[in-house]
């Protein structure tokens, strides 16, 4: 079987009359890119960048780094669930690189990362803001293929990410579980056996009308979803959300985002626009 | 004077770092045959620093467990023991024991970049500020009781640097300054934030919980079995690899920084 090398560079710029345009890119398969859509009222350009084969599998390799220069506005997203397949031998390792220049804005919301049985990966998201530029990213885990009764059953799976603004660590998060740990923790917490999981990083300069998205985002916990938000140690906020089940999940970070658009009205470009 | 057993035990350290850690303080202490009385100063001096009436204010903090306990998940002997061993072991293991030894190590030479990295890595891995301000403030009242208990350079020179380059204080590098200002092995440095990581939440626990000290001892004892395994593992962690992943106990921190009432500040 072919084992893919995917590359991926978007640059993201603002033109004289305030659009955000693509600037450069450049992409190797299995990456694709979708025709970028320009929402006008988000003042947003959307992106959607397409894996259009199965999957992930052994010896897959993919590296991407996206770039939001002063005053452009950037969504990524993708069209659907990044699956990564049974490895009988090999691991599968992704590399994604963010940075968003001073007075730049990128969201990233992929749809989730689906581990499958026995399946071997790691993803390393480093990301770097300059102070005075924002971001929104959101990372979304299922458990594995739940409506086949496969779950929690991936043979490793790390997902690491550290968030830089300016030159400082302000984030890091390591998950290295093993399914079997994590489902403890899920049944221990009352999260039942399909639990999900949102991570989402929010960077922005404090202000004094915080409170409001802050209580909005809080007051969504119950009812099958865990939320809860906190200050990072600079310039941001950490959101994360545990859901009962998949649809749970995305219906929780879909009002997450709703909550924040109030503060950050790009967030109110429609990722499922194309 | 400076005994022949410490030089012993300085060279033997070092063959264990070269070798692959191997944490054994009851074979390291029962093969001297002669006491003299500095080489085991340091035990005193862990035993002090570990001991609730160490002003360190940890007796202040839950380390999120009043968040889990609001939340309904932790409520009894047995869901505490669960969150014991599936979250807060695996998070010393993961997280502050290699925290501590890197820093540990750091602070021999020391390498003043290298203890300030790390110091921003600590901070860096609580997404909760209650947890983070929690850390702060005990890893401050640690490195501060250093300094001024023990008068040693070594930890002033930490305040003085940490102080003029804002790096953030951390438990675990407060502990591996204590460990060097001590002259303590790193096993033994460990095992110190091992014990009195578990003592602290449990004795949260009974603040918080029905549960009565034989309870919280059996626990306390269970943890402890496994203390080695996790010390020698944490040892063997590489920097790159420190970390670790509970969302809900992220969760319930985050929201015990706005609930209605509260015994904990963390």
């Amino acid at each position: 079987m072919t084992a893919f090398s995917g590359h991926l560079s978007l640059r993201a710029a603002a033109r004289a009359d305030g659009r955000t345009v693509l600037a450069g890119q450049s992409f190797r398969a299995p990456y694709h890119l979708s025709k970028p859509y320009w929402d006008a009222d988000a003042q947003t350009l959307l992106v959607q960048v397409v894996n259009p084969t199965a999957g992930i599998l052994s010896g897959d390799r993919f590296e991407s780094d996206i770039a939001v220069g002063k005053d452009a506005a950037l969504l990524v997203t993708t069209p659907s669930a990044s699956r990564v397949f049974k490895m009988k031998d090999g691991t599968a390792e992704c590399r994604q690189h963010f940075t968003v220049a001073a007075g730049g804005w990128l969201e990233v919301m992929p749809e989730p990362l689906v581990p499958h049985r026995g399946c071997h990966y790691r993803q390393a998201t480093h990301i770097a803001v300059e102070p005075g530029g924002g971001l929104f990213f959101a990372d979304l885990l299922m458990p594995g293929r739940v409506a086949h009764g496969e779950a929690w059953a991936w043979e490793k799976l790390c997902l690491e990410i550290d968030v830089r603004l300016g030159s400082e660590l302000i984030l890091r998060e390591r998950f290295e579980q093993t399914g079997v740990e994590l489902e403890a923790l899920a049944e221990l917490a009352g999260s039942g056996p399909a639990a999900c999981f949102g991570n989402a990083v929010l960077i922005a300069a404090e202000t004094g009308e915080d409170q409001a998205w802050r209580d909005a985002v809080a007051a969504l916990h119950g009812n099958g979803l865990w939320v809860g938000v906190s200050p990072l140690r600079r310039g941001g906020w950490s959101i994360k959300f545990v859901a009962e089940n998949g649809m749970r999940l995305r219906s929780g970070l879909r009002a997450v985002r709703q909550a924040l658009s109030m503060r950050f009205p790009r967030l109110t470009c429609d990722p499922r626009k194309l | 004077m400076k005994s022949a057993r410490a030089t012993s035990t300085k060279s033997r350290g070092s063959r264990r770092k070269e070798a692959g850690p191997k944490p054994c303080l009851v074979t390291s202490a029962a093969t001297e045959t002669k006491a003299g009385s500095d080489s085991y100063a340091w035990i005193g001096g862990l035993l002090q620093a570990g001991d609730s009436f160490y002003p360190t204010g940890s007796y202040a903090h839950s380390f999120g467990l009043e968040g889990l306990a609001q939340a309904g998940v932790v409520r009894d002997q047995a869901s505490l023991g669960k969150f014991l061993f599936l979250s807060a072991l695996p998070a010393l293991r993961r997280s502050d024991l290699p925290l501590a030894a890197h820093a540990w190590r750091a602070l021999e030479a020391p390498d003043w970049n290298r203890v300030g990295e790390i110091s921003v890595l600590s901070s860096s891995l609580k997404t909760a500020s209650e947890a983070r301000a929690a850390a702060s403030n005990i890893g401050r009242q640690r490195a501060e009781l250093a300094a001024s208990l023990h008068a040693h350079p070594l930890a002033r020179e930490y305040l003085r640097r940490a102080s003029a380059t804002d790096w953030p204080f951390s438990p675990p590098v407060s502990a591996a300054l204590e460990g060097r200002v001590l002259g303590a092995p790193l096993s033994a440095v460990l095992a110190g934030v091992y014990y009195a990581s578990v003592a602290s939440l449990l004795a949260a626990a009974m603040k918080l919980l029905r549960l009565g000290q034989n309870g919280c001892q059996t626990l306390l004892t269970t943890a402890m079995r496994q203390s080695a395994a996790d010390i020698a593992a944490a040892m063997d962690t590489p920097f790159e690899e420190i970390g670790w992943f509970n969302p809900w106990l992220d969760i319930a921190a985050a929201r015990h920084e706005t609930a209605d009432g509260r015994l904990f500040i963390s």
